[in-house]
């Protein structure tokens, strides 16, 4: 209809005017990206992205002035323009679908476009600028005159705006950190990723650093490749006491199993002792019912690890048991003298001074005779901002599920199929 | 002693359930046999949080339970409100798998469940997002419809009226299953997204959606594109489900649950 009887850019604009306008950013985009290249800009911090957010929601109003009477105006905050700018977002995202998203030596079209780090590339830069920008002008049209039955709509699009804008501005003041902690000794600086140390406003000492393992698992590897046998799954299989199981083409039963155990002269014992390994007994019966028996270990830092020829070209042995829980028992020390004692666990961080405690990670060559925690540190301004916007967002989803479809219905009714 | 109870409260749901699908006409004691079902899966969470000393969301098992609870909830309350049968009957499906699958694999209950799993996050995150592929999945086979209807000639525009409202119900999932993923990423990690693969597919899965709901309310009257945009909204919707695994940026995904764990 309106495509017949209007040329290109002629007004009111439309689809066609809205993908142009996406395409000819993501083209500067790229072609910015080819010839300047990221370099010339980096993560813009307090208070710069501070004044940058308030310059950018002032020119936003100021534009809205400007055109709020004219039809360009209507364009910006309709829906062509909307799914233009979305199309254009989703062409980009498709890209980082597809392209691993990972630094790459050898220089090429991947890396002169910044296809392999896209989030970082002057053209998604663009597109989420001008995302922005649409969305902002539909909310301001929604939002004047204020009417109470928009309030659905302002929510899932006023929160979506905040999260994007909150989330966009603030990672450059996000800041995240490690500490190593040792038993029974306080720590007070954390280190970057470059490696880099900074004094914290608080100071950690590790009690006890606790760790439950799972048991370790059985499994076949090529003597001559030392690979893992994968023909047939499940290709490991958990040690439990008195385990009879089948593992490929071999019945495995297991004697005895120690979960903590020590090699005395030819076999293994139960022990308590620093770095004692699991151990298991094993019989291996072949399909024609040669058994061979033997003791197999994963060893620890300290024990050597044993394995058990079954033939020429198969042994069976035992892998290094994975992390069940591990948790730290520490004090929190701030200056102003308070010494707080948490509990600092995966999914459990601990917040104080503004700083957010996780659990990382531990001495894993150790294993559950770690005396090292390793935590990080996380400190994010901004975060309030985007759980503003995102718990908007939310409310605007049970909103849209009790409402439903606002598709008008007698135009549908009315429709006809093109 | 925690299996008994299990057993009792696994077969007064089951039992309630199934005497409800075979009386869906009374609707008022069908819906009370649904809701009994569900209060008996309460009753034992409560019990076993009680007995445990700790939110019962450490085991495999344990997990299940709460998908189990969860689902029959959201799916009574999408049948209070939409009167979709179907919805209601799926969801009480389910929630039966994952009680029976508990009952075959006693040994889940003892199976802790890797740390970073283990959040009060992880299972609405889960539930929301079965709907969400549920009322899609759904809407699909509606949009496949109203194609051949298309290709025939005869389009009824009623058609379209089911496919947008179960395209919004299952939108409106959708982005809380993409929130309550992001919040639990902030908390565990965090990070709100990091650009996973599955998260990035996930993402423009929702791009997918966001278009077809606004060009449906902008051109009410056109089918045809708006069918189109839903067919390939679902495919991209398949690839993020199943596809993910076989793309070459899928190698560094934390949602990858394929490996022999």
């Amino acid at each position: 209809m309106n495509k017949n009887t209007k040329s290109l850019w002629q007004s009111p604009w439309g689809y066609s005017e809205s993908f142009l306008l996406t395409l000819g950013l993501l083209l500067i985009g790229f072609a910015l990206e080819f010839t300047v290249g990221n370099a010339s800009f980096g993560t813009i911090v307090f208070p710069y992205n501070l004044i940058a957010g308030g310059v950018y929601i002032f020119l936003i109003a100021l534009v809205y002035f400007l055109i709020r009477k004219k039809t360009v105006f209507k364009f910006l905050s309709g829906i062509p323009a909307s799914i233009g700018a979305i199309s254009g977002l989703s062409i980009l995202v498709v890209i980082m679908g597809i392209i691993p998203q990972i630094p790459l030596e050898e220089k090429g079209i991947v890396t002169s476009l910044g296809f392999n780090r896209l989030t970082t590339s002057i053209p998604f830069l663009f597109i989420n600028f001008y995302l922005l920008f649409i969305l902002g002008m539909v909310v301001i049209r929604k939002l004047f005159p204020v009417k109470w039955k928009n309030w659905g709509f302002i929510c899932s699009h006023l929160g979506l705006w905040i999260t994007v804008f909150s989330a966009g501005l603030g990672s450059g003041d996000l800041q995240r950190l490690r500490m190593d902690l040792n038993e029974n000794q306080i720590e007070g600086r954390a280190y970057d990723d470059k490696g880099n140390y900074l004094d914290l406003p608080l100071a950690i000492k590790l009690n006890d650093f606790k760790i439950e393992e799972f048991h370790p698992k059985l499994a076949i590897v090529d003597n001559t490749t030392g690979s893992l046998y994968e023909a047939t799954k499940p290709s490991m299989i958990m040690i439990e006491d008195d385990l009879i199981c089948q593992l490929h083409d071999w019945t495995i039963i297991v004697d005895e199993f120690f979960v903590t155990s020590g090699r005395i002269g030819d076999r293994y014992y139960s022990i308590i002792d620093f770095g004692a390994a699991p151990a298991a007994k094993v019989s291996v019966i072949s399909q024609k019912k040669d058994t061979v028996t033997g003791w197999i270990s994963c060893g620890s830092f300290n024990r050597p690890h044993e394995s058990l020829k079954i033939d020429e070209r198969f042994s069976v042995l035992m892998t290094v048991p994975e992390p069940k829980r591990f948790s730290s028992e520490v004090s929190i020390f701030t200056p102003d003298g308070q010494k707080q004692e948490q509990t600092l666990e995966v999914n459990k961080s601990f917040t104080v001074n503004g700083w957010k405690i996780y659990q990382l990670s531990y001495d894993e060559t150790m294993g559950i005779y770690s005396t090292k925690s390793v935590v990080e540190v996380v400190k994010d301004p901004w975060q309030i901002f985007v759980y503003i916007g995102v718990f908007m967002m939310m409310i605007g989803s049970v909103y849209m599920f009790w409402r439903g479809s606002k598709v008008k219905n007698e135009e549908t009714l009315n429709g006809v199929s093109n | 002693m925690i299996w008994n109870h299990f057993l009792l409260a696994a077969g007064i749901s089951a039992s309630t359930w199934l005497l409800a699908a075979f009386i869906p006409k009374r609707e008022l004691v069908r819906n009370g046999l649904v809701l009994i079902g569900i209060a008996s899966i309460a009753i034992f969470i409560g019990f076993l949080w009680i007995s445990l000393d700790r939110p019962p969301l450490r085991t495999l098992g344990e997990t299940r339970l709460w998908y189990a609870f969860f689902l029959p909830i959201i799916g009574f309350l999408t049948y209070w409100r939409w009167r979709y049968n179907w919805m209601l009957y799926y969801s009480l499906a389910l929630s039966l798998l994952f009680l029976f699958i508990n009952y075959m694999h006693p040994e889940n209950f003892s199976k802790t469940l890797m740390p970073a799993l283990q959040s009060p996050w992880f299972v609405p995150h889960v539930v929301v997002y079965i709907f969400a592929y549920a009322f899609l999945a759904a809407s699909s086979l509606v949009a496949i419809r109203g194609l051949y209807q298309e290709y025939k000639g005869q389009l009824q525009p009623k058609i379209m009226l089911m496919a947008d409202n179960l395209v919004f119900l299952g939108f409106s999932f959708l982005t809380l299953g993409l929130l309550f993923g992001a919040l639990w990423a902030k908390e565990a990690w965090g990070h709100y997204w990091t650009w996973d693969p599955k998260e990035t597919w996930a993402f423009i899965t929702w791009l997918g959606y966001l278009v077809y709901i606004h060009r449906r309310f902008h051109m009410p009257s056109k089918f045809k594109s708006s069918l189109w945009i839903l067919a390939l909204a679902f495919v991209i919707l398949l690839i993020c489900w199943f596809g993910v695994n076989y793309l070459p940026s899928a190698q560094f995904s934390v949602h990858t649950y394929s490996q022999a764990t």
